[in-house]
């Protein structure tokens, strides 16, 4: 019966894994950035226990946190096995403020898609490779990361016209094989900035 | 809009919003369709627009402040989600709580995954057209929400459990309220299948509509009644047991189809088992403590501060400061009403939570969405939507 | 007829009250919904508090056939310019009901992206604290608007409206007056000057010995 502390010690020695000492409770691996993809691939169709479920993608921001070293964001990805049912394992990947770039799992599990827009949301970091990285929980005129710990809880932002959502469904459209001709008549409009989301070129 | 698809032909598509304000929407879920006459050819949805910061609003209170934030995300089930949160706490801290503690925290449990399937189930055929079912299924929630007001002092958003016990005992009759309660229960269900069962419309309108696989459920990471309806048996009560779940006779339900019917049915069903399991519950009650006597987690209680020192220190540390989790970081999954509620708990070993991120089961139901609506009709979403029972409290968050 | 009407008298009270006594008796309200309060108040819609006793039988989810707008939830900056847009699409007679805490002030969230209240987007008539709010409270808030609407008059309404829209018609007539004048005057100018114009030339022509 294999276990997950011998599953991370085969990330250990193909991925450059470390153990995550903070974690007293559950195996988790910090995995560094460019290995993760090819980590998340490996744990889902190659290794001993299958782990097929992408439970949840969290971000934290260590700005406050006492007696810290090390990169001010990480990502935190959790993963279930369903074949074994009861194997969990963690994946963490630090991220330094001067480079908030990850790649995406959106290719390997269905969910990241969202869960990423959410981790981009609230604290600002860029999934490279997602296909519509866009604003999950806030509204499209929201400016800044608000869970970032020097974002003041209490700071209001109003909101005066909802997402229009056109040119995502445009794209959505373009990924099922079709291709938009001609806009709608309703959104001809020259105010091309007021159609984006919140990602302007 | 006009497009060309695959094969170079024109269409000309419709592009609808079914905006939030919305009979079927419950008020906060958005999803864009372009038709082609009534059918649905690419969808996208928006939520967001009941973001409440529940993850900014934690950061600033102690640990049992959380407590009362936690109601609030699934509000058809609160309980569900304060035992949810409780759990993953007091694993940090590697308590056992006590026996009375697990059976009651068990039996409230059950109640509570019995009122959100009511009330999925009668907001789905309310969407649907009928509204009979919609006051059926609310009678055996009255009685249990009057069983909550007895217990815990609010019909609603209950707050009862705590970390290390829970708010407070239960009162005399409490069991005979209980057994009242599920034979309305076992009335309420009887009817909703008379209703249900072999309606013609109910079938036409609910049978092979937003199938999806079992594969693509798992990789968009569904948990709960809309996986079993796929047909996967994983139920987080039989995989990783707590509160001696695995202990109590009763069984999974799982689906075969993974269409809205199974969905809305595996729900019944599930009523029926969380029946089973609260009547042998009720069977292991036996007195004793329901709070663990540590101070360092679980507030030492009024009589015992307004006698003893180390009690009223204890107390006013414990309320004041929070008590201090150890440090670390943990991820934790309950089996909720909805799927796996999961708590990822940041601690910097403080009385303040520094991170808990919420795992919300809808969010990955509702990312699935526009696969189970593209190809179908309008009509169809909306039963759809119904049947995979988004709260918008738990999607939000 | 303006002036019979403006005096408030038998008739118009009688009306008035007939009037108001059809608008409380039957408050279709439009349950925005948002979070918890809205699962409470779908208990005060079935069975034991039933919703329909007092009148409002159905619930209708469209502001065109309702009268009360009915916030049940919390309203955040997200959906506040929707909330907007369906007070302005209600007809007219239109109240509004502002059901828990977080609609009310915002509740206990009081961060970034709540609206401190749904006084800030649109006027509310009757709050209802709670949290949910309670059907009793949801009743008892009901019967408040009933008694607010009983003290409104149609009659004064009418006539107020009435006698704006007097006023508008008589302004619009001033300037179309106004404007007509100042035209005439003008034309007026134009034709003298265009006589003596010609007078001069009649004379012109007439005294050929002066040329």
């Amino acid at each position: 019966m294999v276990n997950v502390d011998e599953i991370f010690s085969v990330l250990e020695e193909k991925f450059g894994a470390t153990k995550e000492s903070k974690d007293k409770w559950t195996v988790t691996a910090i995995v560094p950035a460019a290995y993760l993809h090819n980590a998340v691939q490996f744990l889902r169709d190659e290794s001993a226990i299958k782990f097929e479920m992408l439970v949840d993608i969290a971000g934290v921001d260590y700005l406050t946190y006492p007696n810290h070293e090390g990169p001010r964001f990480a990502v935190d990805y959790a993963f279930k096995s369903m074949s074994t049912p009861g194997a969990r394992i963690r994946l963490k990947v630090q991220v330094p403020e001067a480079d908030l770039n990850v790649p995406t799992l959106t290719d390997l599990y269905a969910n990241a898609n969202w869960y990423e827009r959410e981790v981009f949301d609230q604290f600002g970091i860029v999934f490279t490779g997602h296909p519509d990285l866009r604003r999950l929980l806030n509204h499209v005129e929201f400016v800044g990361h608000p869970l970032r710990k020097d974002y003041p809880a209490q700071k209001r932002q109003w909101l005066s016209t909802n997402d229009y959502l056109l040119p995502a469904l445009e794209k959505r459209l373009e990924v099922l094989g079709y291709r938009v001709v001609q806009r709608s008549k309703e959104v001809e409009t020259v105010d091309n900035e007021f159609l984006e989301g919140s990602i302007k070129e | 809009m006009i497009v060309l698809d695959h094969r170079g032909k024109r269409q000309s598509l419709m592009p609808l919003n079914v905006g939030p304000s919305h009979p079927a929407t419950h008020g906060c879920l958005r999803f864009l369709t372009a038709m082609d006459g009534e059918t649905i050819v690419a969808s996208v949805e928006e939520i967001g627009y009941l973001h409440r910061g529940f993850e900014k609003m934690v950061e600033r209170g102690t640990w049992q402040q959380v407590v009362p934030y936690t109601d609030r995300l699934n509000y058809c089930s609160a309980i569900m989600n304060n035992i949810a949160y409780c759990r993953a706490v007091e694993n940090m801290f590697g308590v056992e709580i006590t026996e009375r503690c697990k059976v009651l925290r068990v039996i409230v449990n059950e109640l509570s995954r019995i009122n959100d399937h009511f009330v999925c189930v009668a907001a789905a055929f309310q969407d649907l057209g009928g509204t009979t079912p919609f006051m059926y299924a609310f009678n055996p929630r009255e009685e249990i929400m009057c069983i909550w007001e007895k217990l815990t002092g609010a019909r609603l958003t209950n707050s009862y459990s705590r970390i290390g016990g829970l708010a407070r005992d239960s009162y005399d009759g409490f069991e005979q309220d209980v057994l009242a309660a599920l034979d309305s229960t076992e009335k309420a269900l009887k009817d909703l299948h008379a209703c249900l069962d072999r309606n013609r419309i109910f079938l036409d309108r609910t049978v092979g509509i937003g199938k999806i696989s079992a594969e693509k459920a798992i990789s968009y990471g569904w948990t709960g009644p809309c996986l079993r309806a796929c047909g996967v048996a994983s139920d987080l009560r039989k995989d990783e047991p707590y509160y001696d779940y695995e202990t109590y006779d009763w069984e999974v339900v799982v689906g075969t189809q993974g269409d809205c019917n199974d969905r809305l049915q595996v729900r019944l069903a599930e009523i029926e088992e969380s029946m089973k399991i609260v009547r042998q519950a009720l069977k292991r009650l036996t007195p004793g403590p329901i709070d663990i006597v540590d101070p360092r987690i679980r507030v030492p209680s009024h009589k015992l501060a307004y006698q003893d020192m180390e009690g009223l220190i204890g107390r006013f540390k414990s309320v004041y400061e929070g008590i201090r989790v150890p440090e670390g970081e943990y991820y934790c999954g309950s089996e909720c009403a909805n799927g796996e509620l999961g708590f990822t708990i940041v601690s910097d070993g403080s009385g303040h939570p520094y991170r808990i991120k919420v795992r919300p089961p809808c969010l990955t139901q509702f990312a699935a969405f526009h696969e189970l609506v593209e190809g179908g009709q309008l009509a169809d979403s909306m039963a759809v939507l119904s049947g995979l029972n988004i709260i918008a409290g738990e999607l939000d968050r | 007829m303006t002036d019979v009407a403006e005096k408030p008298n038998f008739i118009t009270s009688s009306l008035d009250f007939l009037v108001n006594w059809g608008r409380t008796n039957s408050l279709w309200p439009f349950p925005y919904g948002t979070a918890c309060c809205a699962i409470e108040f779908m208990s005060t819609e079935v069975g034991r508090y039933d919703l329909s006793r007092i009148g409002s039988e159905y619930v209708r989810f469209t502001p065109r056939q309702s009268d009360v707008l009915l916030v049940s939830g919390t309203i955040t900056y997200k959906q506040a310019p929707i909330l907007k847009r369906i007070y302005e699409q209600m007809a007219e007679p239109r109240w509004v009901i502002a059901m828990g805490a977080c609609a009310c002030s915002g509740g206990f969230y009081d961060c970034y992206c709540t609206v401190p209240g749904i006084d800030h987007i649109i006027p509310v008539d009757v709050y209802i604290g709670g949290c949910p709010s309670r059907p009793e409270a949801f009743f008892d808030a009901m019967f408040d608007l009933q008694k607010k609407i009983k003290d409104e008059s149609y009659m004064k309404q009418r006539t107020e409206r009435v006698k704006e829209q007097l006023e508008m018609i008589k302004a619009k007539t001033a300037e179309a007056k106004e404007e007509a004048r100042e035209f005439a005057h003008e034309k007026v100018a134009e034709f003298k000057e265009l006589v003596a114009e010609k007078e001069k030339e009649f004379v012109e022509q007439t005294q050929f010995w002066k040329r």
